[in-house]
């Protein structure tokens, strides 16, 4: 009796198997009605360290895009429509994997349309790939001068870089009376750049540097460096951080009563699980952001879909220009068509109309977006500055509650 | 003649005349097979006789693409490998002196926390000295002649692997994991031979990191001394069975290409797969797939067992 059921369970996990491989057979299949639908290939991180910022910034994004454009017809390709086929695997985080699949999709699978991966260090071994074989590629999270002035020319890259982003920091610091500022960043290209960036800044405008210190990436504890920072009593704190740092830095700072005028932390504050972790700990943090749904009618669009589609919400930073990138990647298609040189000449040479506002590059580089700061205020990610996109006024002093 | 040596020189050719083909995709899997089959074969070379678990494969692989980073433009492309792999020496060198006293699970922690000490020290040294962390490698050679980099330091392990097992210091060696004092006994000296087993595996692997530090343009601490590779590398040789030269060989393409094939035919369920396979060859294979005595399923059915 007993090997009996156990065989009728091992018959009943095949026949399951089975039926779930069929599946998704014919589901891959299903969509070849009309025309042949537009492959669009990408690797993202849905295992491994990426895991996190890919799943949060990128490929909801990309699942978001094919669904509201299958909806609507397809894509019209010079007077045809013609449906999207996403062909997404996963990359599990490491660079030799992203390179290996790209050269896949783009001589193997011969798909139209490439989209990139998640991360500086991955877009900077996919770039030069995408590059060598004609295939322009709009990335949204690659953020360093270096890639910049590699000037591929099939290239680009929507989110602001190190410069601008430090320069409306320290613009906001100083049009809100700060006259010292403590700096902790991490060990990396992207800590080393921005600090690179923001030392000079903080000179001209006349804020001094009370306390500096790097930490390596994964470290466990920074109370110590919190306390330093704490007993120099600066006006303002400055963590060139992100995820799971960030997390740990709010969390030290809160314990040992760290309460700065401007407590900002850079990269990952934006993200709505940073507000649900931190609670009302996240109240009055500032960050790298770049929009939020008030911002306006098409934001507001861009946010009610993502969270229909993905039970979740975006981020307030990096999301919308995922969702810039492929608006641009849209506009072109529909524009030039699928000749993928008309494409990167359309792309390098035309202003875009983008969730984000008008864009356009100059060569690698996004040019119409300006560096923003945002802040939490009543579970919004606000932005405050430049005045120009501000959403709302910089809440000062930070408290911890 | 041994039959074997010419199918090696036929399939050799064969892979070597490969970039001929530009099949970028192929040429990029069995490339990421070589890498592996490099790495395991020359972790099993020390940590199969021995049964010491090495875990500083991946600081062997980061130092090696390190000196890439400093080389590359002003060095000639063999020498760089050769200094890749030197470096590693050098190191596997320093900390066997003090580690290959250590037994078990000693070794293993000590080796593996050695190797984040390197990433640090690197990472600190890069940012002092050269007020940069990621290294951005434009001038790299083809990706041709990285293929072949790997390809020949691929087949050098593998020759090197049997050459030593079959030379006195591979004997000494396997008498070493067999019983350590016993050898000495016999006028062996276990810390010598240890060592030179030790700096030997360790070169490999630094020259693999040297040659495929230039696939990716950019490297940073993070990305080379990842203990991904490390861990991979054990596992292959692991479930390929690390006593024989096929045993890594077997398992680094056995492995590399079914995570591929499941990776891209089933994107979400590939990891729940790879994970109930490795558990399945761990439970009933524990010498490996080429230790495996085979044979032995057909001889049993030959001769059915008697109950009483």
């Amino acid at each position: 009796m007993h090997s009996q059921s156990k065989r009728l369970t091992l018959k009943t996990t095949l026949a399951v198997l089975a039926g779930l491989t069929f599946a998704a057979g014919s589901f891959s299949g299903s969509a070849q009605a009309q025309d042949a639908p537009i492959k669009v290939g990408y690797t993202q991180s849905r295992s491994g360290p990426f895991a996190a910022g890919s799943q949060t910034t990128q490929e909801p994004n990309y699942l978001l895009w094919a669904d509201m454009v299958n909806k609507a017809g397809g894509l019209n390709v010079q007077g045809k429509r013609r449906m999207v086929e996403l062909v997404g695997v996963d990359d599990r985080s490491d660079i030799e994997t992203m390179v290996r699949s790209y050269e896949k999709f783009m001589t193997v699978d011969k798909v139209d349309i490439v989209l990139p991966p998640w991360g500086t260090g991955s877009n900077f071994a996919v770039a030069p790939v995408a590059n060598k074989h004609g295939y322009p590629m709009v990335a949204p999270t690659a953020l360093s001068q270096k890639l910049v002035d590699m000037k591929l020319p099939y290239y680009f890259v929507t989110l602001q870089q190190p410069k601008p982003m430090m320069q409306a920091l320290v613009d906001m610091l100083a049009a809100n009376g700060v006259k010292t500022a403590a700096v902790s960043y991490m060990d990396d290209l992207f800590g080393l750049e921005n600090i690179g960036a923001l030392e000079p800044m903080l000179k001209e405008k006349g804020i001094q540097v009370v306390d500096k210190k790097s930490y390596p990436l994964g470290v466990k504890d920074l109370s110590p460096m919190l306390k330093g920072m704490k007993a120099a009593n600066p006006d303002a704190f400055i963590g060139i951080t992100y995820p799971p740092d960030n997390f740990l830095i709010t969390g030290q700072a809160k314990e040992i009563g760290f309460a700065p005028k401007v407590f900002y932390t850079a990269v990952g504050t934006a993200f709505p699980i940073y507000r649900e972790r931190m609670g009302k700990s996240s109240e009055g943090v500032m960050g790298m952001g770049s929009w939020n749904p008030k911002m306006s009618k098409g934001a507001k669009d861009y946010f009610d879909a993502h969270v229909a589609l993905n039970k979740k919400e975006p981020d307030r930073w990096a999301s919308a220009h995922a969702w810039a990138a492929l608006q641009i990647l849209q506009q072109t298609v529909e524009k030039v068509g699928l000749d993928r040189k008309a494409m990167r000449d359309h792309i390098a040479g035309t202003e875009f109309d983008t969730v984000l506002g008008k864009m356009r590059f100059n060569g690698t580089e996004e040019q119409g977006v300006p560096g923003m700061v945002g802040q939490w205020q009543n579970g919004e990610f606000e932005i405050v500055w430049p005045p120009a996109r501000a959403t709302a006024k910089p809440v000062m002093p930070k408290v911890w509650n | 003649m041994n039959p074997i040596i010419p199918i090696v020189f036929v399939a050799g050719a064969a892979l070597g005349a490969l970039p001929a083909f530009e099949v970028p995709f192929v040429q990029s899997l069995v490339l990421t097979c070589l890498l592996y089959a490099g790495l395991a074969v020359s972790w099993s070379m020390f940590s199969g006789p021995t049964r010491y678990l090495s875990l500083a494969t991946s600081a062997f692989f980061g130092l090696g693409a390190y000196c890439t980073a400093w080389g590359l433009g002003k060095l000639p492309w063999p020498l760089i490998i050769l200094l890749g792999g030197m470096a590693a020496m050098v190191f596997a060198f320093l900390i066997g002196l003090i580690t290959l006293k250590l037994r078990g699970a000693y070794f293993a922690v000590i080796t593996y926390g050695l190797g984040e000490l390197v990433r640090h020290t690197i990472t600190h040294v890069e940012k002092t000295y050269f007020h940069t962390v990621g290294r951005v490698l434009t001038e790299a050679p083809s990706a041709a002649v990285v293929y072949w980099t790997v390809l020949a330091i691929a087949a050098l392990a593998a020759w090197t692997y049997v050459a030593f097992g079959r030379s006195r210091w591979g004997h000494a060696l396997r008498g070493i994991g067999m019983d350590e004092e016993r050898t000495a006994t016999l006028g062996v000296n276990p810390m010598r031979v240890k060592l030179v087993g030790f700096c030997l595996s360790s070169w490999f692997a630094g020259a693999l990191g040297a040659a495929m530090a230039v696939r990716w343009t950019y490297i940073d601490p993070h990305t080379v001394f990842n203990p991904f590779i490390v861990f991979q590398t054990v596992l292959i040789s692991m479930v390929g069975g690390p006593l024989t030269v096929a045993g890594p060989l077997v398992g680094a393409v056995g492995f590399s290409l079914l995570s591929e094939y499941l990776r891209l035919s089933l994107p979400y369920l590939y990891m729940i797969i790879l994970g109930v396979l490795l558990i399945a060859s761990v439970l009933y294979l524990p010498d490996g797939i080429a230790g495996h005595d085979w044979k032995k399923h057909f001889r049993r059915k030959a001769q059915p067992e008697q109950k009483p």
